[in-house]
């Protein structure tokens, strides 16, 4: 390749955000970098790895040979999509208990933070496995807990905590001169809330919490422990059947598609905060 | 018939003592302001004057002493939901406009009627607009804050205080953050709403206006009330040494 068709492809790119052009060079760079630690292992017989792949990658994908999303790279995007709306939800209410005016309700709010957001991942999901039962029974009808609930109820604990801070600190960054005018305007602290200060509040948090995103959908890969037929499970299952020659690419195939996920979310976060802080 | 009620104070603070971390900011202040009255205060910064403000609307609880507002006794009015009947009373201003920068200028202003006293939309809205006329700012219904210039702003937060249709509104050093260009544009506002027979509450640095406007001044000190009266007594025959000195510091630059 000449030096001027690199200059060509390298100039546009000039013209790019800093966030875009680290994209770029991330999604092309990571790729290459894992095709190389793949060639590196398998050397000579790097082809047959790929070709098994090719073979498996349906599998890793949705958990299925067939069409079907209910397991593999799919289940642990689903699982993290919903233990983010639960920890939305619960993340929620513990920053508004941090801030409560009852000064009980405060402690214990903070205690329940400072647990969760202390807890390792690992440990939250091992308690869910031990801690939940196999189903409830409510007013007749039971409700299973399959490992994929306890999955997602286990992410969502120490999440609760992430999303609660980056919401507190989304309150905290609106000026103190917002909650006084509203309160001379005979407004309630609910209501300050709720009309006042989280509409502005959330375009300011929302990096945080695309940031606390990417990682639960990291951590979504520590479902495993739950017996959830998540993608790591799909690949020890399919290793463990066609002999574990191919182990190593399987695990380099898991890894790209994590960092295929979750890379362009950073970017986006990034890119997110440089424009706040321009307007700013 | 109306000789004495006229002559009732509509606010009334009777020895108010308020500490922030054991600091003393406010020690002992009595004030009256009678309905239709202009107040104004002034003093030296660090004085209390901001505080003793605020203490009128119970944004800040006072340690002792009685508050009389109106009807209201506002010391003892704990509770969010006690509060809001007497802030429908008092509306403020501030010195850092504190509009709400996610809404727009006729939003800001219809808020607080629709949210928190529930008033039908209509006539919210009718209010709305007579008083962006008052304040000289028809045109600028959908602008947002950010859009506007401090002046711009600093009347349509009076606007905002205005729509509440409250018996006193307190100016918290509206000024004080102008560009110079633009103070005048407030206070013309501010004469308007004086001479109309508001009852207003004026803590300001600008002692030409408090004189032009003031029924009433206090001069404040280390948190007491030092001296009051009329402003002609107050500025050209102040009896208190700090009051003397204060004006000599204050007027001497527009003088000079």
């Amino acid at each position: 390749m000449s030096a001027t068709a690199t200059i060509k492809l390298v100039l546009p790119m000039r013209k790019m955000q800093p966030e875009s052009r680290a994209f770029v060079y991330g999604m092309i760079g990571v790729p290459l970098l894992l095709f190389a630690a793949l060639i590196g292992c398998y050397g000579r017989a790097s082809g047959d790895a790929l070709a098994w792949l090719a073979a498996r990658s349906g599998m890793l994908l949705t958990g299925t040979p067939s069409s079907g999303l209910a397991g593999g790279f799919c289940a642990n995007i689903v699982m993290s999509l919903a233990a983010m709306c639960v920890s939305l939800c619960t993340g929620m209410l513990l920053c508004i208990g941090t801030i409560a005016n009852t000064r009980m309700v405060r402690l214990i709010a903070s205690g329940i933070l400072n647990l969760l957001r202390n807890t390792p991942w690992l440990i939250a999901l091992y308690a869910m496995l031990y801690l939940l039962p196999f189903y409830v029974a409510v007013f007749g009808t039971v409700i299973p807990f399959s490992p994929f609930v306890k999955a997602v109820v286990g992410l969502s604990l120490p999440v609760t905590a992430n999303v609660a801070e980056a919401m507190r600190g989304g309150i905290e960054a609106i000026p103190s001169g917002q909650w006084e005018s509203a309160r001379a305007l005979g407004y309630r602290k609910n209501q300050i809330l709720r009309y006042i200060v989280l509409p502005q509040a959330i375009p300011l948090l929302m990096p945080n919490m695309m940031t606390v995103y990417a990682g639960l959908f990291i951590g979504t890969s520590l479902a495993v422990v739950t017996g959830t037929s998540d993608v790591l499970s799909v690949a020890n299952t399919i290793t463990a059947s066609d002999g574990s020659r191919y182990a190593t690419a399987a695990q380099l195939y898991v890894l790209l598609l994590f960092f295929l996920f979750s890379f362009p979310i950073a970017t986006l976060s990034r890119r997110l905060e440089r424009q706040m802080r321009e307007k700013s | 018939m109306n000789v004495i009620r006229q002559q009732a104070p509509l606010i009334e603070l009777i020895d108010v003592h308020k500490a922030f971390d054991g600091t003393e900011v406010l020690k002992g202040v009595s004030m009256q302001v009678r309905k239709g009255e202009t107040a104004c205060i002034i003093g030296p910064s660090g004085s209390g004057k901001s505080t003793l403000l605020r203490c009128l609307n119970g944004l800040i609880p006072v340690d002792s002493g009685a508050i009389r507002v109106g009807s209201f006794a506002v010391e003892q009015l704990k509770r969010d939901r006690d509060l809001v009947p007497l802030r429908h009373q008092v509306s403020m201003v501030f010195q850092q406009y504190n509009l709400f920068p996610h809404r727009t200028v006729l939003e800001n202003i219809m808020m607080a009627p629709l949210q928190v006293l529930r008033q039908p939309r209509d006539e919210v809205r009718k209010r709305a607009l007579d008083l962006l006329a008052r304040v000289r700012l028809t045109g600028k219904e959908s602008a947002y804050p950010a859009q506007l210039s401090g002046g711009q702003q600093q009347r349509v937060a009076i606007a905002r205080a205005l729509a509440m249709q409250p018996a006193i509104i307190l100016f918290d050093e509206v000024t004080a953050a102008l560009d110079p260009e633009m103070v005048s544009e407030v206070l013309a506002v501010i004469r308007d709403l004086s001479r109309d027979g508001m009852t207003c509450v004026l803590v300001t640095h600008e002692m030409r206006f408090a004189e032009e406007v003031a029924d009433v001044v206090f001069f404040t000190d280390r948190g007491t009330i030092v001296e009051s009266g009329a402003p002609a007594d107050i500025f050209h025959a102040p009896c208190d040494e700090r009051l003397r000195s204060f004006l000599g510091k204050v007027l001497a630059p527009t003088a000079a």
